[in-house]
């Protein structure tokens, strides 16, 4: 299921530009526009989401245009909103709630696990639950308290849920208009440090061979491949290139996908490169990276030349600003772990 | 960058225009919410106008002396559409720094 | 109708010094405040949540409190409070320079829990910390207090409803003590609380309510000084609602020009608390223009204090990371301190 991004290719003239450059913020916000437009179905509802546009300006006039029925504010309480949610998924809307910060789907994660994961089983497949659910995730930005918390597993550990997270622009606006349109609910993880970070967005990609599903090779390489989603993939990107002018060639997998987790894009790469680096800013313990690792040691035992590496945040409360750079990945502490898998020698 | 533009607005009950006696702030000036930006003068007093927005002043429009019809532009200020969130700040793309170096024998096989 | 409070307690009229101090303190939190906003703009802290307009129903709560005895368990947005119950500012600052989650200041000692960035996040605590005020045994009269700051955002949250329900149904000593300033970021109060009183939902838990001008410092002081007195002598519970407004913006990178007008601004602010008791102070002849000034240097010099001492407040060593997760650290977490020593820590 992995897919390399072929280089964009304008469309023929007369037809306006096929690739623009947006912000991350510019393209979910764009995604968001056509879901809308596309869907008369679809509703956006949250704290903020209305006349403020977003604390991030996701929803930035998306109110003056679709209207107060289309796109509303929600009085304060997550659990609320994804309760409500629920029922309007019941009568045959797509909501698309927007929890205001990662930290704050904490209260409604009982509404999220008990309810919206088991709705379309419950009903035996009557009562589908197509929730797309906006979280911006991730630190980096020097926030306060929980405004920095990566839930990937948590949210990858509930049945019923898929999880999403894009790493760019060109990413963010496919992969949301793709979620969007689905009927199983969507946990959609927004790297908010990469909110402002522009790129090319290959509006007509569907035409150009853009697959929403599965992991994608960011980058070819040959001697290790790091895996990476959300914020951590531009990071693992700078990475390769140092490790290049050490001789390292440094394959980077975009995850995107947390649940399904593309196992045959994984083995693929890592039977290639028979040796894996994952990267996450979440929790060591129980992290995804533990996912990652058992999956690729399933299905490459007999090639892997080293154990999996994680490089990922610490089992501590996520930190204040002053200390954030301590705790997420950084550069020397991912060279470090595809050090090990280079000098690992079976015993 | 967004440009935002503040037209004059309606000073009194059925105004129609205002003329400008002093700028308070200059072109290229970053300025908070409430900051006095103008003064300007009615047919009923004269008043100081507020800024309206945070912004940095983009364009100010009329001199000392000129009048200025209600609705039309008095100012325009520039804002940044890639201002941080609610909290928080937003990233420095930085060049990547490292200490370590890789050093392996790869036996390519 | 809302329930009366059992105490109505005759409650002396505020004296001359009393005012007179209540004028120092809304003096110096103002200036602190407008100088913590341009602290932010000059780069000495990335974010601060002001709470301009709110100066009175913050420093008039705090003076009614006996913090011999009782405890508070502020939002994020408390400042006022802190100042007035004898917090440190630069410990509590150190929250806003992205120095410790929660500031620094000792909260035991302190009788002033840490800074809390969850809404409606510890109003079942002060219920919880209420309740061994009654295992504890002390006998009526003698009782802590708990208060609970919360605004009219945080009363959408169902903790909110659980925690007045509790402490109603357990006859707990806890005075919630609602700001309602008007915005919750970008939603007015009239789309968040439904009937638009907080205060007149306590009549359904059987229990007194007050709705204070917010803005008038002595009212304020005396309608906490009733709360605490009523939930002292063990009648349970009581709301103190003070409906004052957030003249500034919800923090420092909003921008309310994106929601509401200067004019709505100036209709919806009123009078401005701290002129009102200047007049008042003037009127009664309690004051003069000397008093004013002193208490204005006086704030300036104060405000200077912080700034300096907030200047030379430094990042904490990354390994308190790892050390205050637990009181009993694990093995593991104890190697990944060894692993971030070795691999991050830039000497």
């Amino acid at each position: 299921m992995s897919e390399t991004l072929e280089a964009p290719v304008m469309q023929e003239a007369g037809e306006g530009p096929a690739v623009e450059t947006l912000s991350m913020q510019q393209a979910l916000n764009r995604a968001l526009a056509e879901v809308l437009a596309e869907n008369p179905r679809a509703v956006v509802l949250g704290e903020d989401v209305g006349r403020l546009g977003g604390v991030f300006r996701i929803t930035d006039g998306l109110q003056a245009r679709f209207g107060e029925q289309r796109v509303f504010d929600t009085p304060l309480a997550e659990s609320g909103i994804l309760g409500m949610s629920v029922g309007l998924a019941m009568a045959g809307y797509h909501p698309i709630p927007e929890v205001q910060f990662d930290g704050f789907a904490y209260p409604a994660i009982n509404q999220i696990v008990c309810q919206v994961g088991r709705m379309n089983y419950r009903s035996r497949g009557t009562l589908p639950m197509p929730i797309t659910l906006r979280v911006p995730s991730f630190g980096g930005i020097r926030a306060p308290e929980h405004h920095g918390e990566s839930l990937e597993s948590l949210f990858a550990h509930v049945p019923g849920l898929k999880v999403v997270s894009p790493s760019d622009p060109n990413q963010a606006y496919h992969l949301l208009k793709h979620a969007a349109t689905r009927p199983d609910p969507v946990v959609f993880m927004e790297p908010k440090s990469r909110y402002w970070q522009k790129g090319e967005v290959d509006l007509d990609a569907a035409a150009h061979g853009f697959r929403p599903g599965g992991s994608r090779v960011a980058r070819e390489g040959r001697h290790v491949t790091l895996v990476a989603w959300g914020a951590m993939v531009a990071r693992c990107l700078q990475v390769s290139e140092l490790a290049a002018e050490d001789g390292i060639d440094v394959e980077v997998l975009d995850l995107r996908w947390l649940k399904p987790i593309d196992a045959e894009g994984l083995a693929a790469s890592v039977a290639k490169t028979r040796r894996a680096v994952v990267v996450h800013e979440a929790p060591l313990t129980a992290g995804l990276g533990a996912e990652v690792a058992a999956l690729v040691t399933e299905r490459c035992f007999g090639t892997l030349r080293a154990p999996v590496e994680r490089v990922t945040g610490f089992d501590v409360p996520y930190p204040s600003g002053d200390l954030e750079d301590e705790y997420i990945p950084n550069i020397d502490r991912i060279l470090f772990g595809i050090q090990r898998v280079l000098e690992y020698r079976r015993g | 960058m967004a440009e935002i533009s503040f037209p004059l607005p309606d000073l009194g009950e059925g105004l129609i225009e205002a003329t400008v006696l002093e700028w308070l702030v200059a072109e290229g000036e970053q300025v908070e919410r409430n900051h006095p930006l103008v003064e300007v003068e009615t047919t009923k007093s004269a008043v100081e106008l507020p800024s309206p927005q945070a912004g940095k002043v983009l364009r100010i429009f009329g001199t000392p002396g000129d009048t200025i019809k209600v609705g039309d532009p008095l100012i325009v200020f520039e804002v940044p559409d890639d201002t941080a969130g609610i909290v928080g700040t937003v990233p420095k793309e930085e060049a990547p720094k490292r200490r370590v170096r890789l050093n392996a024998v790869l036996d390519e096989d | 109708m809302p329930l009366e409070l059992a105490v109505q307690a005759e409650l002396p009229e505020l004296n001359r010094d009393q005012l007179r101090q209540l004028y120092r303190l809304m003096v110096a939190v103002r200036h602190l405040d407008e100088s913590a906003i341009r602290w932010q703009r000059q780069g000495l802290i990335p974010g601060y949540a002001p709470e301009l307009g709110q100066e009175a129903a913050q420093v008039g709560s705090g003076f009614a409190l006996d913090m011999a005895r009782d405890f508070v368990f502020p939002t994020y947005r408390e400042m006022g409070v802190a100042r007035t119950v004898g917090v440190d500012m630069v410990q509590y600052m150190s929250t806003h320079k992205a120095v410790w989650h929660g500031g620094l200041y000792d909260p035991a000692a302190s009788r002033f829990a840490p800074i809390q960035a969850v809404v409606a996040g510890s109003v079942l605590h002060a219920v919880g910390w209420a309740h061994a005020q009654t295992l504890d045994g002390k006998p009526a009269g003698e009782r802590g207090v708990a208060i609970s700051y919360f605004g009219d955002g945080a009363s959408s949250q169902g903790d909110v409803h659980e925690a007045m329900n509790f402490a109603a149904v357990l006859k707990a000593p806890v005075v919630f003590f609602i700001q309602n300033n008007g915005w919750a970021i970008s939603v007015p109060t009239e789309r968040q609380v439904a009937g638009g009183s907080v205060a007149a939902r306590a009549a359904g838990y059987g229990m007194p309510s007050v709705q204070v001008d917010g803005n008038d410092v002595a009212a304020v002081v005396q309608a906490t000084a009733a709360a605490l007195a009523h939930a002292r002598a063990g009648h349970g519970p009581a709301v103190v609602e003070a409906m004052t407004y957030r003249r500034g913006p919800h923090s420092t990178s909003d921008d309310p020009g994106r929601y509401r007008t200067l004019d709505q601004e100036r209709l919806g602010a009123g009078e401005d608390p701290v002129a009102r008791l200047r007049t008042r102070l003037l009127e009664a002849g309690l004051a003069d223009e000397a008093f004013f000034a002193e208490a204005k240097a006086s704030a300036e010099r104060e405000a200077e204090q912080v700034r300096t001492g907030l200047q030379a407040l430094g990042s904490r060593p990354g390994a308190e990371m790892f050390e205050f997760v637990y009181q009993e650290p694990t093995e593991a977490l104890k190697a990944q301190a060894a692993s971030w020593r070795e691999e991050s820590e830039h000497v």
